[in-house]
């Protein structure tokens, strides 16, 4: 007995700190010091259920076997035993208890969301998520990048398949960074299981929840509350890099997104405008109205060749500044600049054989917003 | 009375022996099991909040 137990806490041990059960079976040990306390437990609690396990059903098929009919045993006949009773209700209590004060624990820890070094807000969307770094004016909006022919099995899927993004969450090693989490639509859920954070983003509530990384790399996760057709198609990507090399990218950021704010003044070409115009359009619109403008009806009308769009522009700026309340089009005034506000409508305006010739202007788009 | 809270500890436990638990039955006031009980049990959550205020200070 006393070998069986020690090569079983042998085999407990070997996993608990090897990383190569993270291999797909097991919750990966992660890259905070969070994650780790989390996986530590996890180990912990599953090796303490094993044991039990083994005991009782030991027990059990033990007695089952001993003492069957075919051996004519004689059952014991008694009533109570206070001395078991006590045993079986002590046993489990200090059990509990010794699971309880280490989770608890690290529950606190996660729960701190004080003093942090930067203030990253996320906001879930139907189907991509969108990150500012409060204070700081840069923000952008994350969106699968895996081609569509793969999905559609025209291509061969590659390495990443929906767990690409075209711009991914850029994070700094070793600070503190507190994230304020809501969503536009409905509820979903930003889960990244390197970073042990896995949190309900909900319309009118801000969630909050911390991560201090400790090695720089590419981490991926997924939304994890079903919400809507492409639900399977809003991956997150967090690129976490060194402290210096994460200021000059913040400082690139900030310096880009000063230069769009000088550009809404100015007089904007058409062909400057189509060509913003398509990026914003493939990373944002296109998940509901399709690459190719053709939408999906009934609920996602078709905006190629949509006659009563195309003839009033008043109506098409309407839409996408304030949405239409009720349904999955959402009012994105807030979520983009007068550039990328004015660049989509232009693309929309002149792409797909719609050849309205307009080119709306940031500056007109500005003013509105005022 | 000293029984009683004995009692009461003992179901709070959730383990009682036969014979206290006769012997309850045959001699045992209810309301005293009741107020007992509850008082108890107030000082249960009292002790339980204690401990989570000194833990989270
Ligand atoms: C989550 C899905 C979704 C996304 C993303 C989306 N739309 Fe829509 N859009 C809709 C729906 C649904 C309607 C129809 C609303 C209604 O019932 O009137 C609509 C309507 C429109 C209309 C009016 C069309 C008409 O005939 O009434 C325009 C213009 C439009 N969207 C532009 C955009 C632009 C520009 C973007 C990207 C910035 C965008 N949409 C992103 C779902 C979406
Ligand atoms: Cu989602």
């Amino acid at each position: 007995m006393r070998r069986k137990l020690a090569l079983m806490t042998g085999a407990g041990s070997l996993c608990g700190v090897t990383p190569a059960l993270a291999n797909g079976w097991n919750m990966p040990v992660g890259v905070t010091d969070v994650s780790r306390d989390i996986h530590s437990l996890h180990m912990t609690i599953f090796w303490i259920c094993v044991v039990i396990g083994v005991v009782v059903f030991g027990v059990m098929f033990y007695s089952l076997l001993r003492f069957r009919r075919s051996r004519h045993t004689d059952s014991a006949n008694f009533h109570e035993n206070t001395t078991v009773e006590i045993l079986w209700t002590t046993v489990p209590l200090l059990i509990l208890v010794g699971m309880a004060l280490p989770a608890t624990a690290t529950l606190r820890q996660m729960y701190d969301t004080s003093e942090a070094d930067l203030d990253v807000m996320i906001t879930g969307q139907q189907w991509r998520w969108r990150y500012e770094y409060l204070g700081e004016d840069v923000g952008f909006t994350s969106s699968l990048s895996t081609p569509r022919a793969q999905i559609t099995g025209e291509e061969e899927r590659q390495e990443h398949y929906l767990l690409e993004v075209d711009e991914p969450l850029v994070l700094p090693v070793g600070r503190k960074v507190r994230f304020l989490m809501t969503a536009d639509d409905v509820i979903h859920s930003w889960w990244v299981p390197e970073l042990a954070v896995k949190q309900d983003t909900i319309p009118g509530f801000v969630n909050e929840n911390w991560v201090r990384i400790n090695e720089p790399g590419i981490y991926r996760g997924q939304c994890a509350e079903l919400c809507g057709k492409d639900h399977a198609f809003m991956p997150i990507v967090v690129h976490a890099m060194e402290s210096d090399e994460f200021d000059t990218w913040l400082a690139d950021r900030k310096e880009a997104a000063a230069q769009e704010a000088l550009g809404v003044d100015r007089e904007w070409a058409l062909d400057e405008l189509m060509e913003r115009g398509e990026q914003v359009y493939n990373s944002v619109c296109a998940s509901c109205h399709q690459v190719d403008g053709s939408g999906s009806e009934p609920a996602f009308p078709a905006l190629a060749g949509n006659e009563q769009l195309l003839s009033d522009v008043e109506f098409h700026i309407d839409v996408v500044l304030n949405g239409v309340p009720g349904t999955p089009m959402a009012a994105y005034r807030n979520n983009m600049n007068p550039v990328e506000l004015a660049s989509v409508i232009t693309y929309e305006r002149n792409a797909w054989g719609n050849e309205t010739g307009d080119a709306v202007q940031p500056s007109e788009i500005q003013s509105r917003l005022e | 009375m000293w029984k009683v809270v004995k009692s009461v500890l003992a179901a709070f436990f959730g383990v009682q022996n036969e014979r206290q638990r006769s012997e309850d039955f045959q001699h045992g006031n209810p309301g005293a099991f009741i107020a007992v009980g509850l008082v108890l049990a107030a000082v249960m959550v009292g002790l339980i909040a204690l401990v989570a205020i000194l833990a989270s200070r």
